[in-house]
């Protein structure tokens, strides 16, 4: 594909996007609360478990690097600051990015995909309602109104992963001085900056997920690589938004409580 | 309460039942690869060129912000605390040859080239080409998955070196915009890297690569379920493989830590 090829998606991307966020900013979406209600309802039955699957791992991931890079410059008490700054501030934002675009954003794709190829969305504008507000729009405010607290709990379960491969496993430091140092080193400000990278991948992927399935045509064979194609677009977004993220939140300004 | 356990029973059973056809696929693909004949040649290239023209892109941007941001500014910071920027080379030898560069080539090789695959099997499968396919006595396995299998694991694996320059390459980014001179973060770079630590790397990225090829054929080759059923079958076989990865390289980099203690040397 050409390079104004390219451009004019975008355009039309972005173009869509407008549409799905004025309604949610506009109050419109509000019509359709019950259907929010629903759409939030399936986030968290269907999605919670495997995102805290992965941020589990993950954390487990970090607690080993950090227990035997600590024990290697000979002081395994301090793990805890590598764990703290590697759960809190990269890998949760990123496997919960990583997560919400192959669960919940490929699923959307495959969802309204399926609706739109089998003339499901044109019905609904023949009944008269607005199809963006009432699938795309109703998908974002209730991933907005359930992530902060999905998000929240992944950050706990990963750093109970850390906790687990550290102390329980590794076991070269004891729980109070592993706590100690791993809550020293962060505060609720990085939680914060955290939440909002998280949540910033997220909406990105859910946008994503909405487009890619609200525009898929040529039959199921279509729905599927539309599906295959949303996961392009959200593994370069997820990436740049938590380079961008970190290089905005904590570039040069490491927040550790060493030194003056 | 009778109901939920029998729907934990049955989810249980059904996720032991993939894990083993999973399993089965695996055993068939690499029995199907080594006996001859050997006609998958044309198409093993031919998705080889596939998923390096899905990738290449893709993989520049993710390694390169994922070295740039986690590894790199958040080590960069710390070290920067002590007075110790020179150090980041090492630091860049774990971070990036160890864990950022296979994890990175893995989760674009799923998400960009394994959900394609995914998707163009499950498209076979449900416009019967697959049946058709047998009735003409051809295997599907030999013809389909053995090119696959092969060209994915290959490519995750050469993709490897790929985010390994680019994650390195975000690193002596770091290491300019904390206005630090390029040599001690070479210096110790190339001090601390060891061949264990490469060779490793490798064969992690390649099992990766093996378990991205395993999942997203047997999720396309299995696609059922109507209109919505490739796409489920991609969201599926992207999870799967997520998870995957993260529970190999959970096992896999704790045993060579365990085992090789060289690794855990500061020079």
């Amino acid at each position: 594909m050409s390079v104004a090829a390219h451009l004019d998606n975008f355009g039309r991307y972005l173009r869509f996007c407008g549409r799905v966020v004025g309604a949610l900013l506009s109050l419109r979406v509000m019509r359709f609360f019950g259907e929010a209600l629903r759409q939030a309802g399936i986030l968290i039955t269907g999605s919670l478990l495997v995102i805290m699957g992965l941020v589990f791992i993950l954390g487990l991931q970090c607690g080993i690097e950090g227990a035997y890079g600590a024990a290697s410059v000979g002081a395994p008490s301090v793990s805890g600051a590598f764990t703290a700054l590697c759960d809190l501030r990269e890998v949760t934002p990123y496997a919960f990015g990583y997560m919400m675009a192959a669960k919940v954003g490929t699923g959307m794709v495959a969802e309204l995909g399926s609706m739109r190829i089998s003339d499901e969305i044109d019905a609904l504008e023949v009944m008269g309602f607005d199809s963006v507000v009432y699938l795309a729009a109703t998908r974002l405010l209730a991933m907005l109104m359930v992530l902060p607290f999905v998000y929240i709990t992944a950050v706990a379960v990963g750093f109970l992963g850390s906790y687990i491969a550290v102390v329980q496993q590794i076991a070269q430091v004891s729980p109070g001085g592993y706590w100690q140092i791993f809550w020293q080193f962060q505060n609720p400000v990085d939680l914060l900056y955290s939440a909002l990278k998280g949540i910033a991948m997220a909406t990105v992927v859910v946008l994503t997920g909405v487009y890619y399935g609200y525009f898929a045509g040529g039959g199921p064979v279509g729905v599927g690589r539309a599906t295959a194609k949303s996961m392009v677009a959200n593994i370069i977004s997820v990436h740049v938004i938590g380079m961008l993220g970190t290089q905005l939140f904590w570039g040069g300004r490491p927040r550790a409580p060493i030194g003056g | 309460m009778t109901g939920a356990l029998t729907r934990a029973t049955r989810s249980t059973s059904d996720f032991v039942e993939t894990v083993g056809s999973m399993g089965i696929l695996t055993g068939k693909t690499l029995v199907s690869a080594i006996r001859p004949p050997y006609s998958y040649g044309s198409e093993f290239a031919e998705q080889l060129l596939f998923a390096i023209r899905l990738c290449w892109f893709p993989m520049i941007v993710a390694s390169l912000c994922f070295s740039y941001g986690p590894s790199g500014i958040q080590a960069a910071n710390f070290l920067g605390l002590f007075g110790a920027l020179d150090r980041l080379g090492g630091v860049f030898v774990v971070a990036v040859v160890r864990e950022f560069a296979p994890l990175v080539s893995a989760i674009v090789m799923a998400g960009v080239a394994g959900t394609a695959m995914c998707a163009d099997l499950g498209a076979r499968r449900i416009r019967e080409e697959l049946d058709a396919l047998q009735v003409l006595g051809i295997d599907p396995v030999k013809s389909l998955v053995v090119p696959r299998f092969l060209a994915l694991t290959l490519a995750t694996g050469l993709f490897n070196f790929y985010a390994l320059v680019f994650g390195t390459l975000g690193g002596a980014l770091v290491t300019i915009t904390n206005g630090a001179p390029l040599g001690p973060f070479w210096a110790t770079y190339f001090s601390n890297a060891t061949t264990t630590e490469l060779w490793a790397s490798e064969v992690k990225t390649l099992a990766y690569g093996a378990i991205i090829a395993v999942v997203c054929c047997y999720k396309g080759l299995t696609v059922s379920g109507g209109p919505e059923g490739v796409g489920r079958a991609v969201n599926e076989a992207v999870v799967v493989a997520f998870l995957g990865i993260g529970a190999f390289n959970y096992v896999f980099t704790q045993t060579l830590l365990a085992t090789h203690p060289i690794l855990n040397v500061p020079r």
